[in-house]
């Protein structure tokens, strides 16, 4: 057998022939991605409970309508209840960004001085406070401009979501089923193997990982309204959404929560401490158990390919691809394990 | 390709939903589950036409389903020894159903075959619309799937 037919080189052909195919849809439906990714992850969410209608003799279009309309319903209530006071809270953290930068001032300045004694050498504060706000305000000037292009995104993300989600309960599976058949006799049965275990994988992974950023948000909100923290719901809210990404998303609550401790008037260096073992706390409770009962295998990967994922799908493709990643590598490897399986057994059986 | 003599001379008029739900009717598999249930599964199910000699699975390939032989003979052997010949109304590889286990046999077609597929996936997916029924569908199953290992043993016992 040359090394041309070994079942590894084969399978990485078709893997890659399969990832050139995701990426170029992607490429194709780019305008548009958000909304679709939106769509399917409530097309997943929402899919039992058109069942349960369906199960109780309601008609299928119908039950699809009326979960709709629950949601769109349900969605306006708490915009209505809870905009307002988010608002608040941006505008206030708005209004902080100055005092923040102040204190960061302080703060490196203090301990940079206390760094200067211990190693001999001078760090000019100054320099450094400069490039981080530099930073900051160069970050803050892309999210403006990210805001202003984000409300054209949000009303075609507004209109386009229902009536897409719509028909992804009403057709999807349809139209599914008319694309697997396009498959050849001798790899039907392994498309729909492969469709299966993706799906079921991603399916429990988008039920798991809603839930979790729910309890995690709400966990964190208690915790720092408990401790006195500044704009306490928002940096919940901000936690729970950050903990979609494994790993740097709680790095990245950790350093918000104690910019915004940092902040506060009069300084208190207890709020720091108590905003990180806040999240800290809610990270063991998430890992001891909100992740095994609630997110349990549907994601088996190794903390370092996790990380890495993020890292390269975050460089190649944003912050899509850092919600995007860890999915995408799961489905990945059960895309790659499957195709392997096929063609180590083909080889096999090829072999006299 | 059919038999044109003898093909469906009994069911004229029929349409081809009709023809494979009571084809699955009649197995083992869905005994006591009403016709017009099974008929709204079978609506869903895949119909795949082989050519004479075609593959239709290797023993340890992996299995998405089981399958009904609609039209044409089918040819199953492990190494070269031939264990059936199935044919119209036939079914097979409903361990997959099951389980994630590998085929145990090769599937061959022997003639132009016009096969059912019900896979996994369509299973789930009715189970969820339909649990009662699922959970008659799963008993009868599990009993199917211990008659054959009842078989399974006694050819094992007469052999040994």
């Amino acid at each position: 057998m040359s090394w041309q037919q070994s079942p590894h080189i084969r399978t990485f052909k078709l893997f890659a022939l399969v990832v050139a195919i995701c990426l170029a849809s992607f490429y194709f439906i780019s305008s548009v991605l958000i909304p679709v990714i939106i769509s399917f992850t409530l097309y997943a969410l929402f899919q039992p409970a058109v069942y349960y209608l369906v199960r109780h003799n309601v008609n299928h279009s119908l039950s699809i309508l009326i979960v709709l309309v629950l949601l769109v319903i349900t969605s306006g209530v708490m915009i209505a209840f809870a905009l307002p006071a988010l608002i608040e809270q941006v505008s206030l953290l708005q209004a902080k960004l100055p005092q923040i930068a102040r204190q960061l001032e302080q703060l490196l300045t203090f301990y940079g001085a206390k760094l200067s004694e211990r190693i001999g050498t001078d760090i000019d504060v100054s320099e450094v406070t400069l490039s981080i706000l530099s930073k900051t305000s160069s970050l803050g000037q892309a999210a403006l401009i990210n805001v202003s292009n984000g409300l054209v995104s949000f009303v075609i993300v507004f209109i386009l979501v229902p009536f897409l989600t719509y028909y992804l309960l009403k057709d999807f599976k349809n139209a599914r089923n008319e694309m697997m058949n396009w498959l050849p006799n001798s790899s039907f049965e392994l498309g729909w193997l492969i469709y299966y275990n993706v799906s079921t994988r991603l399916q429990a992974y988008t039920h798991g990982v809603m839930l979790q950023s729910l309890i995690m948000a709400t966990f964190c909100s208690i915790g720092f309204l408990a401790i006195g923290l500044d704009i306490p719901i928002l940096m919940g809210a901000i936690a729970g959404l950050f903990n979609l990404v494994p790993y740097i998303g709680p790095v990245i609550s950790i350093v918000l929560s104690l910019l915004v401790g940092a902040a506060m008037t009069p300084f208190d260096a207890d709020i720091l401490y108590l905003s990180v073992a806040v999240i800290v706390s809610a990270q063991i409770f998430d890992n001891l158990v909100v992740i095994p009962s609630v997110v349990a295998n549907s994601v088996n990967l190794h903390p370092v390919q996790a990380i890495l994922g993020i890292i390269i799908f975050g460089s190649l493709f944003g912050t899509v691809g850092i919600i995007l990643a860890v999915p995408a590598i799961v489905s990945g490897k059960i895309v790659f394990n499957n195709i392997y399986a096929d063609m180590a057994n083909a080889s096999l059986k090829a072999t006299p | 390709m059919a038999n044109i003599f003898w093909s469906n001379i009994f069911r004229k008029g029929e349409s081809e939903l009709q023809v494979i739900t009571q084809l699955w009717q009649e197995t083992p598999l869905f005994k006591d589950i009403p016709e017009r249930h099974t008929a709204s599964l079978c609506a869903k199910m895949h119909l795949r036409d082989f050519k004479a000699g075609e593959v239709i699975f290797n023993q340890g390939d992996q299995g998405a389903g089981a399958i009904l032989v609609l039209d044409g003979k089918v040819r199953v052997s492990a190494q070269t020894a031939e264990l059936a010949v199935l044919e119209n109304g036939d079914f097979f590889g409903e361990i997959a159903l099951a389980a994630p286990e590998r085929r145990t046999a090769d599937a061959t077609a022997v003639s132009v075959s016009r096969l059912v597929y019900f896979l996994k996936q369509d299973l789930e997916e009715w189970l969820e619309h339909e649990p009662r029924l699922g959970t008659q569908f799963l008993m009868n199953l599990s009993a199917t799937l211990a008659q054959r290992l009842y078989e399974a043993n006694q050819l094992i016992a007469r052999q040994a």
